[in-house]
C-alpha cells in the first residue's frame, strides 16, 4: 500500500516567510566552524564586493525546519510520518545574495513522488523544491530536497 | 586578501587543495542543532540514538554539506558559486575527522567567464564516503 499519497505530486504548500538574521548567520557558521570572515564581518565582505555579511551556501536550510515549520508541515501534508523520513539529497541553485534583514519568501511545492523497490523494500522518492525571494520581488535562490520514505 | 583558485591554471582531473576539519564534537551538534532549528534528538540525545539502532548521536546531515560549503567558498568567491547538489551517503558521529575533496570535472569558457564544475566528496578518517555531490562556479578572468 502507498504511503505518500501520488495525488499530492504539484501540491504548493502555503507561502511562508523567513526572517534572516544578522546574528543566525554568526551563530551558523561557528556551528560549522566556517571562520571565512565575509560571513561575520561586514567591513571584509564590503571589501569583497558584496553588501553585507552574506549568508554561506547551506544557510538556507534553517528555512525548513523549526524556525518556520516548513518541513514538519510538508511531510503532515504528504502523510510521512518524521521517524520514516531520510534526507537522500539536497541542492541549492544560487541566483543572488541573501543578507542579513532580507524577508524572504518561500514557496514549497512537491514536485515528484517517485516509488522504488530497494533491497529492504518500497521506498518513495519525494522531492520538495523551494523557491525563496526577497522582499523586492528578487528571486535569490532555488532549492530541491529529496526526502525518502521507508516504508 | 584571501586568495581564491586560479582555475584557469587547473586541468580537468586536477583536484583542489583538501579541507580537513577537526574531529566533530557532541557540542558542535546542540551548536548545529540550535542554529539550524534542526531539533531532532537524533542528534543531541544518545539514549534516542541508540534506542533507534545507532551506537549514539549522529550528526545532522546539512551539517557535513556546511563543511563543504565551507571548502567551496575558501576555492571560490561565495558570488561566484551557482550550484551546489549533494547526496548523503553515511552517518556521521561525533570523534569523526572530516575531510572535503574536489576534482574539476569540466571547464568551460563562456565569453569573459569560465564555467567549471566540480565533483565533491567528504569522508571520515577511515575514508567512509559521508557525502558526494557537486559543484558548478562561474569564475571571472
Amino acid at each position: 500500500m502507498t504511503m505518500a499519497n501520488l495525488s499530492k505530486v504539484g501540491l504548493q504548500l502555503p507561502t511562508y516567510t523567513f526572517e534572516v538574521e544578522r546574528v543566525k548567520i554568526k551563530e551558523f557558521v561557528q556551528a560549522i566552524g566556517d571562520d571565512n570572515p565575509i560571513y561575520q564581518d561586514k567591513g571584509i565582505a564590503i571589501t569583497e564586493g558584496y553588501r553585507d555579511t552574506p549568508c554561506p551556501p547551506t544557510f538556507v536550510t534553517s528555512a525548513f525546519q523549526e524556525f518556520t515549520g516548513a518541513y514538519f508541515k510538508a511531510f503532515e501534508e504528504l502523510g510521512i510520518p518524521l521517524s520514516k523520513v531520510l534526507h537522500g539529497e539536497e541542492e541549492y541553485e544560487y541566483l543572488g545574495e541573501i543578507y542579513p534583514g532580507d524577508m524572504l519568501l518561500c514557496k514549497m511545492k512537491v514536485e515528484s513522488i517517485v516509488q522504488k523497490e530497494t533491497k529492504s523494500g518500497k521506498i518513495d522518492l519525494v522531492t520538495l523544491q523551494t523557491l525563496f525571494t526577497t522582499q523586492t520581488g528578487q528571486e535569490v535562490l532555488r532549492a530541491k530536497s529529496l526526502i525518502i520514505e521507508r516504508r | 586578501m584571501h586568495r581564491y583558485i586560479d582555475f584557469h591554471q587547473l586541468e580537468v582531473g586536477e583536484s583542489l587543495p583538501a579541507l580537513r576539519k577537526g574531529p566533530i564534537t557532541k557540542t558542535q551538534l546542540v551548536r548545529y542543532a540550535g542554529a539550524s532549528g534542526d531539533f531532532n534528538p537524533l542528534h543531541t540525545d544518545d539514549s534516542t540514538a541508540q534506542k533507534a539502532g545507532m551506537k549514539g548521536v549522529i550528526a545532522q546531515g546539512p551539517l557535513i554539506m556546511g563543511f563543504v560549503g565551507q571548502a567551496i567558498t575558501q576555492w571560490v568567491p561565495k558570488r561566484q558559486l551557482k550550484r551546489f547538489k549533494v547526496r548523503f551517503m553515511g552517518m556521521t558521529f561525533p570523534g569523526d575527522m572530516i575531510t572535503v575533496r574536489a576534482t574539476v570535472t569540466e571547464k568551460k569558457y563562456e565569453g569573459n567567464t569560465l564555467k567549471i564544475v566540480c565533483d565533491t566528496v567528504a569522508q571520515d578518517q577511515n575514508g567512509e564516503v559521508k557525502l558526494s555531490g557537486q559543484f558548478e562556479a562561474f569564475v571571472t578572468k
